[in-house]
């Protein structure tokens, strides 16, 4: 067995015995370092973030008598609400309007579940944080990835109403997990982020709350874009990452048509992006969390 | 590797607080501060700054100090909790600090996957926190309980499983605030035991401690830390003896103080909390159930 040895140091030297390559040179900028280092975190950890998910989802709906079974409940509740606010309230007549709101609904929902769960997650473990060292990257990845397997099993209430509705199936489901992938990465990057600031400033939490209630209205989730073509809310929508994910749930699920890949691959850069921006974020202010939690 | 015969290497060590950033931070509060106010030295407060010594392997090194000398401070920095603002913590094994008594669990799950959880924070392997798993819970001796969420427990079976998991695998170096002692006669008995083993285990020991006539039954080497730094250093009964003498100035000094108000006629201070000199913004410990409050702690003077 060899000795761990750690060094920490306040002020960094980096002294290089042979000259550097471009690899090299590259491998030291210490944003390129923080992001390896906090991949790296995600991947050592890997048995934390399971125990972490674990206790996630049995957090959620402990002491419940239905247990699991919310998970199922849950979306169809926030559904028909919709599809009464829509149909009744507004006089919309969207045909199979159920599931043109689920669609779009579910995925919503596990953004919105996942960014607020994850927003807290550092804050929520103040008391751990002060006592044992471990990367606290790996408690918005779970509060994240706890949020996924909740809406795996939405999906499963997405099947049952495929039941009422048989003739919207088509093979373009298949398509549903790429879109899923895009809307990860773009969740983890935003909770990642305000994961770490909302360490230091409680604010982003309570403003957070506000600003996705803003973001759903603003997204075509209980309307499509073409309702809204050729208004001032059209370049809204046009800058809005969920227009792209929404629109494309709702072709491969409700319309029985190809999602929008070029939507798609510009969110994913986007959110790529992103994700290595709030790594960076992360890692240079984790260290800050121990004095002020 | 040139310091590779110490346990512990601290050179130069600065650890200092943002006294603007807590847990009460606001954006309102923080931009009024940064519009209103820009000389940004006078924000910080260093709880440790240029404190440096080894500590070689073999050895055990006591911290004495009054309440807010930092001592704390310096075990979460030598745990690694803290990151260092100035100078340098070198580590040289694995270190474990007894700070993890039951705190940090969570509650809605059961004790046994708490075990789990803290061993993965801990980053235990999986293997072997499985084969330590039936020591810990026998030695917890919490009963059935341990497989009921931890909302249920009292504070002294959550003390017990604390002190059960922290406990568990014997560290390289070990970190001590106090020498502890929870729950019942029985179970006070066996940690002392277990810290006993842990102690003749670890091939280096740090103890944090106010009771000034056991540490020398410890440790052979001593610092005195003082608002943040180090005072005095050097073998343990005569930094006690350095500490004591200090203490006893500082009554003095109080004494004459008071008589002197006395005489001019001004009111007498209620109580006396603190000693003069002290920071304002001392860091309060918790209460150390089953040690001594000796004349170390110079707060509870009389």
């Amino acid at each position: 067995m060899t000795t761990p040895v750690r060094v920490v140091r306040g002020a960094r030297t980096d002294a290089g015995a042979r000259p550097p390559g471009f690899r090299d040179l590259f491998l030291q900028l210490e944003y390129v370092r923080l992001v390896r280092r906090g991949v790296q975190d995600l991947r050592t950890r890997g048995r934390l973030l399971q125990y972490l998910v674990g206790t996630d989802l049995k957090r959620t709906h402990a002491d419940t008598v239905m247990g699991q079974v919310w998970w199922l409940i849950d979306p169809f509740f926030s559904m028909a609400i919709y599809a009464i606010l829509v149909t009744v309230v507004f006089q919309r007549s969207i045909p199979d309007a159920p599931l043109f709101l689920f669609a779009a609904i579910l995925p919503w929902q596990w953004f919105q579940t996942s960014l607020i769960d994850a927003t807290t997650s550092v804050t929520a473990r103040g008391n751990l944080i002060r006592q044992i060292q471990f990367p606290k990257l790996v408690l918005p990845a779970a509060s994240t990835i706890a949020g996924t397997i909740t809406f795996g099993f939405g999906l499963l209430s997405l099947a049952v109403l495929y039941l009422v509705y048989p003739s919207r199936l088509s093979p373009w489901l298949l398509a549903l997990p790429v879109i899923a992938v895009v809307q990860y990465v773009f969740t983890l990057a935003l909770a990642v982020l305000f994961s770490g600031i909302n360490a230091f400033y409680r604010d982003v939490q309570n403003l957070l709350r506000h600003v996705v209630r803003i973001w759903f209205y603003a997204s075509p989730a209980i309307y499509s874009v073409a309702a809204l073509k050729g208004s001032v809310f059209g370049i809204a929508l046009a800058l809005n990452p969920f227009t792209y994910l929404l629109t494309s749930y709702r072709n491969v699920a409700y319309y029985g048509q190809a999602p929008d890949w070029v939507g798609l691959a510009s969110v994913l850069l986007i959110s790529v992006v992103l994700l290595g921006f709030s790594i960076w974020v992360f890692k240079r202010i984790e260290t800050g969390f121990a004095k002020i939690l | 590797m040139p310091h590779a015969t110490y346990a512990i290497d601290v050179e130069e060590l600065g650890i200092r607080y943002n006294l603007h950033l807590t847990r009460r931070t606001t954006i309102k509060g923080s931009l009024a501060e940064w519009v209103g106010r820009r000389q940004r030295d006078e924000h910080f407060f260093w709880a440790l700054r240029h404190i440096s010594f080894r500590i070689a392997h073999g050895e055990s090194i006591g911290v004495l100090g009054p309440n807010g000398a930092g001592k704390s401070t310096l075990l979460l920095a030598l745990a690694g909790i803290l990151a260092p603002d100035e100078g340098s913590v070198r580590i040289h094994g694995r270190v474990s600090s007894l700070l993890t008594l039951g705190a940090g669990f969570e509650m809605e799950v059961s004790g046994r996957e708490n075990i789990a959880l803290l061993g993965a924070f801990m980053g235990i392997r999986h293997r072997v926190m499985q084969e330590l798993t039936p020591s810990i819970i026998e030695f917890a001796d919490i009963g059935p309980f341990i497989d009921a969420p931890v909302r249920t427990y009292s504070s002294g079976m959550r003390a017990r499983l604390g002190f059960s998991i922290a406990t568990a695998i014997a560290p390289d170096i070990l970190l001590l605030d106090e020498v502890l002692g929870t729950g019942d006669e029985e179970f006070r008995a066996r940690s002392q035991a277990r810290i006993h083993d842990l102690v003749e285990r670890a091939r280096a020991i740090v103890l944090v401690t106010h009771d000034l006539n056991s540490v020398a039954e410890y440790c052979s080497r001593s610092l005195l830390m003082e608002k943040g730094r180090v005072l005095f250093e050097g073998p343990t009964p005569e930094t006690v003896e350095f500490y004591k003498d200090r203490i006893r100035k500082r009554k003095a000094q109080i004494a004459e103080q008071e008589a002197a108000r006395a005489a001019a006629g001004l009111p007498q201070p209620v109580a006396l909390d603190e000693l003069p000199g002290e920071p304002a913004s001392r860091q309060v410990e918790p209460p150390q159930p089953g040690t001594l409050e000796s004349l170390a702690s110079p707060g509870q003077s009389g």
